[in-house]
């Protein structure tokens, strides 16, 4: 792993270390509990191969944050203003899965800096599974 | 939960299913893997002090939380194939809390014939315990 760099912005073009990750039955469950959805989908084997991943978790393994080099100052977090997200083909469990994200824009609206970050998000086999593009916006805290 | 169909006219409203979000769904959600050493993780999700240290006022709940229960309305409307085609574009207009308790909602917006499918568009949003939006949008899919 890299070391984690710190940023005041997310405005790193050099891009962003990729961030590989398994879903096992386990991690899919607890994101089940946590959006308390446990439809049959999620849980069974079917015909069409291993269970779905629940989006959410796609979702939330795809934040910046979850980059090896992605870092912040303490007394700062980025927040969510907007997502565009596109879903390119379902996620299995026991896959393996590779989150990519890259700067796309940046602009100023009342006078803070937000930035817009694609992640794309591909399985073992290669299919793309979903592109996602966030506006975020940094908060700070008084120090 | 009535699913669309190509019947369904402009106008036609529909309601997910209703989420209370509490604190150990949240760090669930955000607080990294159950297994995690010293899990839950700190963050503006999971610690008020943290999200205090950031100038943010309260936990705010991570938005792609919510955005899983918009897409549990989105598959739930559309079935399965909605993971491989289906579009999103959110903003998020209000902070949501532990303990807030949200409903998905969604209305058709455009009905349009394509190929030997119907393509939806939708206005899509989450409503709070107090009948405040906190994150709205538009989706699109086929049936």
């Amino acid at each position: 792993m890299s070391e984690r760099k710190e940023r005041s912005q997310f405005s790193d073009r050099d891009g962003f270390e990729p961030y590989p990750f398994q879903v096992t039955p386990e991690l899919n469950e607890q994101y089940l509990y946590a959006v308390q959805d446990y439809d049959p989908r999620y849980l069974e084997w079917t015909d069409a191969g291993s269970p779905l991943v629940h989006p959410g978790l796609l979702l939330n393994q795809s934040n910046l944050t979850r980059s090896p080099s992605f870092g912040l100052k303490a007394g700062m977090a980025g927040v969510h203003a907007k997502e565009e997200v596109e879903f390119l083909n379902p996620g299995r469990v026991g896959k393996k899965f590779r989150v990519t994200w890259r700067v796309v824009e940046e602009y100023e609206k009342r006078d803070k800096l937000y930035t817009v970050i694609e992640a794309l998000i591909v399985d073992e086999d290669g299919r793309e599974i979903m592109r996602r593009r966030t506006h975020g916006v940094i908060t700070k805290g008084q120090k | 939960m009535r699913k669309l169909t190509p019947e369904a006219k402009v106008g036609a409203e529909f309601t997910g299913k209703t989420k209370t979000i509490s604190e150990t769904r949240v760090f669930a959600f955000s607080g990294g893997r159950f297994d995690a050493p010293g899990w839950p993780a700190k963050n503006i999700h999971t610690d008020l002090e943290f999200a205090k240290s950031c100038g943010l006022q309260t936990r705010s709940v991570s938005a792609t939380q919510y955005l899983g229960y918009l897409t549990e309305l989105m598959i739930d409307l559309f079935g399965e194939t909605w993971l491989s085609h289906g579009r999103m574009e959110l903003k998020f207009i209000a902070i949501v809390d532990v303990g807030d308790r949200l409903v998905s909602k969604a209305m058709v917006t455009l009905k349009e014939s394509e190929d030997s499918k119907t393509k939806f568009s939708l206005e899509i949003w989450c409503e709070n315990q107090r009948g405040d939006k906190v994150v709205v949008g538009t989706a699109m899919g086929c049936i």
